[in-house]
């Protein structure tokens, strides 16, 4: 038996305004995999990944581990399952990076005495100092507020990660460092995003959606070559596909 | 952007900030309200009281000129606000509520500049604050900010669109719906921030991390200031 990370079947949502968001959404994604999931705005990609923690409802068609979602804790399947939202303003609300970072595993019930082991180990794997963690969130670059946010969800020390948009409106040396931050986790990652480069560097398999379903689902650079595909679904084959020179 | 920050001297390390958020907070609370208590007649209290308030900004090492200048941006408002209040009193009346504001902003002032605003929450909740209330504050000092550069940004692209200068009832219509779309934009904003509380386990309940330990300096710090307010009063 195949060991199912997150194992999603007719996923259907509509939003309370009568907007249809997604639509028989199957989807599954094996343990340790690193899916993307690309398509044009709006097409369902942020909502999506919204279904996997139980924050949007209709979830009975979604399965983490092998747990349906009305059934289990909620609270377990956010601790396996970490989001990164797109603006690093909404994820952190507390008045300085530490208790930011601190927030999820104090709610999870993590000892005080270890805390700033976990905040550190956190803070480090993002790729930022640990004396970073008394500064105000307000008073960071996006890059540091975009890796503040990905280490208050890896303090949680989730087996599965959401990212949504990790890498837009970052400056080119703050995209790699993410980058490279990110394709050195461990976790099951799922990446939705327009940055076709990202993809390529670190998912070997793509998840096209648009319209609220998925019309393709398979191995990235195939997928990503494929123009007339690219441009039925308002993307474009990245230039590194395109010339050829990409190893 | 830039920004002027409420607590942008707290990080000092004076006598005055190195003391614990709860007695900070007791003792300027103690002296503001005795400042408040000071009646009309008994003019030359001020004086001491305003003696207390020189004696506590020396030693935070804060630049006076900060403490004035904030003091005189607030001023206004509270001023305005008591116009109608000592009516009796006439002029008289108009000048001590004017003295009080200023000996009461000069504290507060010298409260949020000795006390990092994280303290200063901190200590509000172990003194038995809501936490709701505290929680909310916190927002307030984190979102302060990011709303203020929302704003910011509606007015550049405003500006980018108007040519001259608008009637005034047409800049009213303008500002109307700039606070109007301000407002939609912060309720979608709490509710994606909602969204990543829950997804980081949020249950209802803020955690706190361990604060700064109440000591002894903070006993005979409050005990001071609880003799001069007590002999302030009770000496003719």
């Amino acid at each position: 038996m195949t060991d199912y990370a997150v194992r999603i079947t007719r996923l259907n949502y509509t939003y309370p305004d009568g907007t249809k968001a997604l639509e028989g959404i199957d989807l599954d994604v094996r343990s340790g995999e690193q899916v993307a999931i690309v398509g044009p705005s709006g097409a369902g990609k942020s909502t999506l990944l919204l279904h996997l923690n139980g924050i949007l409802p209709g979830s009975a068609a979604v399965r983490i581990k092998g747990q349906s979602m009305d059934s289990a804790d909620l609270r377990q399947i956010r601790k396996q399952v970490g989001l990164l939202f797109q603006d690093p303003n909404d994820q952190l609300f507390c008045p300085t990076v530490f208790e930011d970072v601190a927030f999820g595993p104090l709610n999870l019930g993590v000892p005080a005495a270890e805390i700033p082991r976990r905040v550190e180990k956190a803070l480090l794997d993002s790729g930022l100092d640990y004396a970073i963690r008394s500064r105000s969130s307000h008073h960071l670059s996006l890059g540091e507020r975009r890796r503040v946010s990905l280490a208050a969800v890896l303090v949680m020390e989730p087996e599965i990660l959401g990212m949504d948009e990790p890498t837009s409106n970052l400056d080119p040396r703050n995209r790699r460092h993410l980058i490279e931050v990110v394709s050195g986790l461990k976790a099951t990652l799922i990446i939705a995003t327009h940055d076709l480069e990202l993809v390529l560097d670190v998912c070997p398999r793509t998840v096209l959606m648009d319209h609220g379903k998925i019309w393709a689902d398979g191995e990235t650079r195939a997928m990503l070559a494929d123009a007339r595909l690219m441009d039925l679904h308002g993307l474009e084959v990245p230039l590194s596909l395109k010339s050829g020179t990409r190893p | 952007m830039r920004h002027s920050f409420i607590d942008r001297y707290a990080s000092l390390d004076s006598p005055l900030h190195v003391l614990e958020a709860r007695s900070k907070l007791l003792a300027f609370t103690a002296l503001i309200v005795g400042v408040l208590c000071i009646p009309a007649e008994r003019g030359s209290l001020f004086f001491i009281y305003f003696f207390a308030a020189a004696i506590l900004m020396g030693v935070s090492q804060i630049p006076l000129t900060y403490i004035v200048g904030r003091t005189f941006l607030i001023l206004p408002f509270i001023v305005l606000a008591g116009l109608a209040a000592p009516w009796k009193g006439g002029y008289l009346g108009l000048g001590i509520l004017f003295i009080r504001a200023v000996l009461c902003l000069f504290l507060l002032v010298l409260l949020t500049n000795t006390t990092r605003f994280v303290e200063l929450l901190r200590g509000l909740r172990r003194l038995g604050c809501p936490q709701i209330l505290v929680m909310n504050l916190g927002f307030l000092y984190r979102y302060l900010f990011v709303l203020t550069e929302e704003a910011m940004r509606m007015k550049q692209a405003r500006d980018c669109r108007r040519v001259g200068r608008a009637r005034f009832r047409e800049e009213l219509k303008i500002l109307s719906s700039m606070i109007g779309t301000l407002l939609i934009r912060s309720f979608e904003r709490a509710e994606r921030m909602h969204s990543a509380m829950l997804s980081r386990a949020y249950a209802g309940d803020f955690p706190v991390v361990s604060p700064r330990k109440f000591s002894l300096r903070d006993a005979a710090f409050l005990a001071g200031v609880a003799l001069f307010i007590t002999l302030s009063f009770w000496i003719r």
